[in-house]
């Protein structure tokens, strides 16, 4: 068994391995992961949108021992890691650690936010840092307004324009 | 006092008889549905590039990600691989069992959290889900003075026995 407590060390592996195939083979897989979490988070935030995504990620907050701060308001959601513990066991790591593997988290939940019609904006700010903001708009042209204020602004497979 | 199978010399291991510094020591609350993941990921590879190339991935691991515990092997530390196995099968809530003595080192799951979890969360196991530990502990038994033997005993059981290479 892998312990579930590396599997961001194996996840590191598989991505070395597709990063050498080419991008269209990243992204592929980065679409089966969304497609697999969209098993338990998709009719939540169908339902209850913005607060079912605050339900989830402060699960995620708890289980994979993230410090992240959360701040639901009527607008957006924000998602604010202070430190990330996928990145930082990736770093900890006796393997090489493959330099876009912040680019794997917008590759599965921008897909995912596209699906319930709502807006990510996900600055990475520095790869090399476990640290990120992520921001989910209700409206469009607030998200398109916040993008300018990222310092590393993530895409992810057929972004909604 | 260490509970001594006399019958074949073995002592069965407890939190007090294996005192190694794992050098991935994690704490804290275990996320279980990274398995979930896990047997997808699986799917995925073997579907679109072939087994061997995720056996290929899990030799990485194990020569790679593990290569702290391949090198205790290789220099004949194999506790620290029991001791692995114990503070990991114990986040994991699984029923195991470690029997250790001077030859070698026989992990018993009767019970995989890990297989169990994905059976709840997607029905279908893999097949190849078991891979990731035949695989993984071939790679860390490669080019060291032992071999890993993992013999699956049924769904979500397995004996793995680390001894020194005939």
């Amino acid at each position: 068994m892998i312990p579930s407590d590396h599997f961001t060390r194996f996840y590191n592996e598989v991505f070395k391995f597709l990063e050498d195939q080419g991008e269209e083979h990243l992204e592929a897989y980065w679409l089966e992961i969304s497609k697999n979490q969209e098993k338990h988070t998709l009719e939540l935030f169908k339902e209850k949108g913005l607060k079912g995504m605050y339900e989830y990620w402060d699960h995620i907050r708890i289980e994979e021992n993230c410090d992240m701060d959360l701040k639901l308001d009527d607008e957006k959601l924000e998602l604010r890691m202070n430190v990330c513990p996928s990145l930082s066991k990736v770093l900890d790591n006796d393997a090489e650690p493959m330099k876009r593997y912040c680019d794997h988290c917008a590759g599965w939940i921008g897909p995912l936010i596209d699906k319930v019609d709502h807006h990510l904006v996900y600055d990475v700010i520095d790869r090399n840092k476990p640290q990120c903001v992520v921001k989910i708009f209700k409206d469009k042209e607030k998200a398109i307004e916040e993008e300018k204020n990222a310092k590393l602004l993530m895409g992810w497979p057929k972004k909604k324009k | 006092m260490k509970p001594i199978l006399l019958e074949n010399l073995y002592i069965k291991v407890n939190k007090n008889n294996l005192d190694q510094k794992l050098r991935y020591n994690d704490g804290g609350n275990v996320h279980m549905d990274f398995h979930g993941a896990t047997n997808t990921t699986i799917e995925f590879i073997i579907n679109k590039y072939g087994i061997d190339t995720m056996n290929d991935i899990f030799k990485k691991v194990g020569n790679d990600v593990y290569k702290d515990i391949k090198d205790h092997i290789k220099n004949g530390n194999i506790k620290m691989l029991a001791k692995h196995w114990q503070h990991f099968f114990d986040r994991e809530n699984a029923d195991y069992n470690i029997s250790i003595n001077d030859e070698e080192i026989i992990l018993t799951v009767n019970r995989c959290t890990a297989y169990e979890h994905v059976r709840k969360l997607v029905g279908n196991v893999s097949p190849n889900f078991c891979d990731q530990t035949i695989k993984t502990n071939e790679a860390l038994a490669e080019d060291t003075p032992y071999e890993i033997k993992t013999e699956i005993l049924g769904e979500a059981a397995c004996r793995q026995t680390i001894r020194k290479r005939a």
